[in-house]
């Protein structure tokens, strides 16, 4: 009886944290979805006017579209690569350690540098990729990839996945570090060739690891701003608007406090059913494996 | 000697007292402002010091903020009544902060507010409630490198659409980039500029929604000469569409790689420390003979409501109203007095930009005269982009979308 009085004791500071730093906040951003606060003065109360704008205007579902497509293409492709250089590293400790710190450099340089210099790179006028297709004689793939609405969303992806590929493959070398090296010897023993025992043995062990990459990558890019916010402002035409973006635009572009308010609800919303339902599947598979 | 003792501390004790007097009556005035820092000093450092001189009981604590902070600094001040005693502010701040009640009704019957140019003396009192004092306005035009014209056998300033298209066609002979018109800005320069000069309505019935930019004949005329300017090959429009209007553009002109570039006259003071670039600024070409001048209101001063100084911060603003303390400021900005009578700071290469704006043809920026709501300056960039990418589009679907913004800021 006293250990469990102490166990709840023990839990009060951080639920003390968690109630002043998450949930207050989340509450009065709740109320003040159902106002017209303009960040000064007071609200006037509206009811559910700004929730009926969100479902019935097209633009806020398209954000909600280009934030799953974002999230989607991050998720899958950093995923993938990081999971290849991972496995390469693992089989190559000599370079592992440089290799390692090599990729993780970017994801410790700041959103605002890494978003001007891929700006820079798809310049239309003189940019890095464009100079390097003419000089490998594919002129003919030149294009203004952040200005057309085709290219613009995977230009952005394509930044973040160079800026956080290294942190995915931190997570997955940490996974191949816990696979008991016993297991590994044994099925080279067995012949099992370098394919099979990623297929068989390390993919299925690095399980945790995938889910702590996909449910961190998950988060991380669908409340994305920043590279967007950088390289397009969300534009062109609105193709990289996120739901994040959509929020800053209205608290700071147009002081429509109340209604950035209802946007951040459904993205809290959105975000906690995607990660609960994703984290819910992969941690079965995990059982499973 | 005790009588000694007694007259020093009696002269120490009145000594202390005078210097506290005169402590107490000097007043310190917080004043924040985007302006005045080494990269743009909007001739502050000589005006603060001036006034300063003045007024010898006031002291002037200039912070500076920039525009973008603006937003996220000043805000929580005004509402934990810790504000600034003035602040600079342009007119979007000036109703989100007036209509709140944060800053002080100056008075229409203040002395300056008679001088102020028709073009803005209503606007900038909705009401009958003066929350600003102006300080600038802003041209906005086309900037033109004369090397290149001349190149091309052009030696006239272009001031109607026709004149404009008939000048890319010669560039484009003589192998010059006619002009770049990113969506960002430029497309919208000239789209307000012919839409608002052709319109039927005041901008503020179509920013109120009593009128709608659907059937404005103005607006819609507007795309369909922006698609003329593409059929003349002015610029490649997919291009445009996400150009940056505030770096890879303005390098571009500098570098004399573009003849023409429709912008702000706040460039003036960069190009012309620009080696060998020479150019002039003209208006935005429309039907009117002499071009439009496309306005904009830059920033202006406001008074706290909550200020423990309001004395000394109206003489602050007097100050900056005086027509030779407020020509420091313009020269620095290249921009116009506020005021009927009051000396511009554009200088002389702005020649037909002037002359616009002397014939009478001159059309506000909406959205920085709250005749537009805010949300209306994003939108009408993605508008004007989305029409970029696909110049075949109806203009009414992007018209009908700048109709929905209006309706959600209501």
């Amino acid at each position: 009886m006293n250990n469990k009085l102490n166990i709840y004791l023990f839990t009060i500071p951080a639920l003390l944290v968690l109630c002043i730093f998450f949930i207050y906040p989340i509450s009065l951003s709740l109320q003040m979805s159902f106002t017209d606060f303009t960040g000064v003065g007071i609200g006037n109360d509206v009811g559910l006017k700004n929730y009926e704008r969100i479902f019935s205007r097209s633009r806020y579902l398209d954000a909600i579209t280009i934030t799953f497509a974002f999230a989607f293409i991050v998720v899958v492709v950093q995923n993938l690569i990081g999971l290849f250089f991972a496995t390469a590293l693992f089989r190559l400790p000599r370079i592992r350690n440089f290799s390692r710190a090599a990729l993780f450099t970017p994801a410790m340089m700041s959103f605002v540098i890494v978003g001007y210099v891929w700006q820079f790179i798809y310049s239309p006028y003189s940019g890095g990729l464009n100079a390097m297709l003419v000089s490998i004689g594919l002129e003919s793939f030149q294009r203004p990839w952040l200005g057309d609405p085709s290219t613009a969303l995977f230009a952005i992806t394509a930044a973040h996945i160079w800026m956080f590929v290294g942190y995915s493959c931190a997570i997955f070398l940490a996974g191949y570090a816990n696979i008991p090296t016993d297991i590994q010897e044994a099925s080279r023993l067995d012949g099992a060739s370098s394919w099979q025992r990623f297929c068989h043995i390390e993919f299925p062990l690095l399980a945790p690891s995938i889910t702590i990459n996909i449910v961190l990558a998950t988060i991380g890019t669908l409340k994305t701003f920043e590279l967007p916010f950088i390289m397009t402002g969300g534009g062109p035409a609105g193709a990289t608007r996120t739901l994040s973006l959509e929020i800053m635009t209205n608290l700071f572009g147009r002081y429509k406090f109340g209604f950035a308010s209802a946007l951040s609800i459904v993205m809290l919303i959105v975000i906690v059913v995607v990660v609960t339902l994703m984290n819910k599947y992969l941690r079965n598979r995990e059982n499973n494996t | 000697m005790n009588k000694q003792k007694i007259k020093l501390i009696g002269t120490a004790i009145s000594l202390l007292l005078a210097s506290n007097y005169s402590y107490a009556a000097a007043v310190t005035l917080d004043v924040t402002a985007w302006k005045g820092n080494e990269a743009e000093p909007a001739g502050f450092p000589v005006l603060l010091k001036k006034f300063e001189q003045e007024n010898p009981d006031i002291k002037i604590k200039l912070s500076f903020i920039s525009r973008g902070d603006t937003d996220v600094v000043i805000p929580p001040r005004l509402q934990g009544n810790n504000s600034p005693d003035v602040m600079m502010v342009d007119m979007p701040l000036v109703k989100i902060w007036g209509d709140a009640g944060m800053l002080k009704d100056l008075n229409t019957k203040s002395d300056w507010y008679g001088d102020i140019a028709p073009a803005i003396k209503e606007s900038i009192a909705p009401k009958g409630k003066l929350y600003v004092q102006p300080l600038e306005l802003v041209g906005m035009g086309n900037f033109i490198n004369t090397d290149l014209m001349k190149k091309a056998g052009i030696d006239k300033t272009p001031t109607t659409v026709n004149e404009l298209i008939d000048s890319c066609k010669k560039l484009n002979d003589a192998g010059i980039s006619p002009m770049l018109f990113p969506s960002g800005l430029s497309a919208r320069l000239f789209a307000f500029a012919n839409g608002l000069s052709r319109s039927p309505s005041k901008p503020w019935e179509l920013g109120n929604g009593t009128a709608s930019f659907v059937d404005d004949p103005g607006f819609n005329k507007a795309f369909s000469l922006t698609r003329d300017l593409i059929a003349a090959n002015c610029f490649d429009p997919k291009i445009q569409a996400a150009l940056d209007p505030w770096t890879t553009t303005l390098s571009e002109f500098r570098g004399g790689r573009v003849a023409m570039v429709m912008h702000g006259a706040w460039n003036i003071k960069s190009f012309s420390e620009t080696e060998g670039l020479n150019y002039t600024l003209g208006p935005i070409p429309t039907d009117k003979a002499t071009g439009t001048a496309l306005d904009t209101f830059g920033m202006g001063w406001a008074i706290s409501s909550k200020t423990k100084h309001a004395e000394a911060a109206r003489k602050f603003l007097n100050f900056f109203a005086e027509d030779e303390n407020l020509a420091v400021l313009l020269k620095d900005e290249s921009a116009y007095s506020p005021y009927i009578k009051g000396t511009d700071g554009v200088p002389a290469l702005a020649e037909k930009y002037n002359a616009a704006r002397a014939a009478g043809n001159i059309v506000m920026w909406p959205v920085y005269m709250n005749h537009w709501p805010q949300a209306m300056e994003s939108e009408s960039v993605d508008g004007m982009a989305s029409f970029l990418l696909d110049p075949d589009m109806s203009s009414k679907e992007v018209l009908e979308i700048w109709d929905e913004t209006v309706e959600d800021s209501m």
